[in-house]
């Protein structure tokens, strides 16, 4: 067995067991390909997401804090691939390093210390920094020349600018580097930092039809063939929702929108059975047919 | 009224209410100068009654009530735009939480109940499996919100697809999640934590 060049200890989240397989299986396999080590933290717990701090911030914080103390036992900085997970964990380590109070409470609430010093870092800023773009691009086995894609961030990557620490809050590049590092041609469109509806889509469905539509409306508009994201459940809104987006707005994109693990496995020769293309509503394999990369 | 002055003071203010936001969100209230940025940028501004820079207007006026009974502060989505963009640092994000927590703990009025049934429904979710159970939190928010037809086409299309998943384990470690919603309460019925 080759020795792996990156270790890291990995929170998957919850919707990467379930409604976002894709992105987790082919998180592996290109994390395998590039021999980036990815062990699992046992026994993780959901972060709380929207809902809990939305209405209970004690509570958001104390499930982050439980989480990033079992991550504590597995050793390399914490991969986390959904943006909402990485959003809460970052917010936790922030705030509880501010605030003694909060930090005290937490203590209290998870009956430990907090332990906020592991760096925890999205799967794009191990890509882009760690691995670094110039080993990815060395790694290329089929370059996606010809894919115009839509590198689309969403909120949480990039915002509040202070917690993420991954790229500019407001004119963001890091997806753009990674996505062109592969061969593939990043579009200029004018809604990659725009809100999708995010969890909305269970309460009220509404919002996300017209949010979504937007920023599928903005990616064709800009010629892209399809959509990248960094997150469930902006993948959630823009693919699962796209045919009733399509429906309520009397128009029609039929956009894909991988996982930008996915589009990367693909560049990087992680085999196509293990990308889920499968999963996708949208069906992506005429693009790719179309441009070659199958 | 033409010679009309509007009084602003600590008293119109009713300072108790704008502190306990300021202490729950970290986040001055008093800062805001009204510039409206962070409603140029909202994304769910069209969704609410009152948008960002005016609650926190109403805030300022004392009219906290007005706030709390509407349903601008469910339809925030928490995009963290209007943080990002102030000008003066006032984290409206935050202060959107802090109103929220205060408007679910008085258990008050408001017009928003799906958001709130939402909500309530995840967070049930993670006390009792510790991962969150996607199948089961939407099959129970249609039977609790009365709209049994609610994506009713899209179940099949995510089971054939092997997005839903059927089958949830609980977490093995589940009794340390219980323990934290019940020191948390326990802190909060000693009045050790908001």
């Amino acid at each position: 067995m080759t020795k792996n060049l990156l270790n890291y200890s990995y929170y998957p989240g919850c919707s990467l067991h379930a409604s976002a397989k894709e992105y987790d299986e082919s998180t592996k396999g290109v994390f395998k390909a590039l021999r980036i080590g990815l062990k699992e933290v046992p026994d993780w717990f959901c972060c709380g997401a929207t809902p809990a701090h939305n209405v209970d911030e004690l509570l958001s914080l104390s499930l982050c804090a439980k989480n990033l103390s079992l991550a504590d036992n597995v050793e390399g900085d914490l991969a986390v691939a959904c943006a909402a997970c990485f959003s809460r964990l970052k917010t936790t380590q922030h705030r509880l390093t501010e605030n003694d109070i909060k930090r005290k409470q937490v203590e209290t609430a998870i009956a430990g210390s907090v332990s906020l010093e592991k760096p925890v870092k999205h799967l794009l800023e191990i890509l882009a920094k760690d691995y670094g773009l110039d080993r990815l691009a060395d790694a290329v086995k089929k370059p996606l020349t010809g894919l115009k894609v839509a590198t689309y961030y969403g909120c949480l990557l990039t915002r509040p600018p202070d917690v993420p620490e991954l790229d500019c809050c407001e004119a963001p590049t890091i997806m753009e580097n990674v996505i062109a590092a592969t061969g593939a041609e990043p579009v200029s469109w004018s809604h990659r930092l725009e809100c999708c509806g995010a969890n909305f889509t269970l309460s009220r469905p509404g919002v996300v039809l017209n949010l979504s539509n937007a920023i599928l409306a903005s990616a064709k508009r800009a010629g892209a063939d399809c959509i990248m994201v960094a997150c469930p459940l902006c993948h959630g809104n823009l693919d699962i929702r796209q045919k009733e987006i399509e429906e309520a707005n009397g128009t029609r994109y039929g956009m894909p929108v991988f996982y930008m693990t996915q589009l990367l496995g693909l560049a990087v020769g992680v085999p196509t059975g293990k990308l889920g293309l499968e999963s996708m509503i949208v069906n992506p394999l005429p693009l790719l047919r179309e441009k070659q990369l199958l | 009224m033409k010679n009309s002055k509007m009084h602003l003071s600590t008293e119109t203010m009713n300072l108790g209410f704008v502190r306990k936001v300021e202490a729950l969100s970290g986040s001055s209230v008093r800062r805001c100068f009204q510039c409206g940025k962070c409603s140029a940028g909202c994304p769910m501004r069209t969704f609410m009654e009152h948008p960002p820079n005016r609650i926190v207007r109403l805030l300022q006026l004392g009219q906290w009530e007005r706030v709390l009974a509407g349903r601008s502060i469910w339809y925030c989505a928490s995009c963290e735009t209007c943080s990002t963009r102030c000008p003066n640092k006032v984290d409206l994000a935050a202060i959107m939480d802090a109103l929220r927590k205060l408007s679910w703990d008085a258990n008050g009025p408001s017009k928003e109940s799906y958001v709130q049934l939402a909500n309530r429904l995840f967070i049930e979710n993670i006390k009792t499996y510790g991962r969150q159970y996607e199948m089961r939190l939407a099959a129970v928010f249609n039977i609790k919100s009365g709209q049994f037809m609610k994506d009713f086409l899209l179940g099949p299309k995510l089971l054939t697809k092997g997005k839903l998943k059927v089958f949830h384990q609980k977490n093995r470690n589940i009794g340390e999640i219980e323990q934290i919603f019940s020191r948390i309460e326990e802190m909060r019925k000693k009045g050790e934590a908001p």
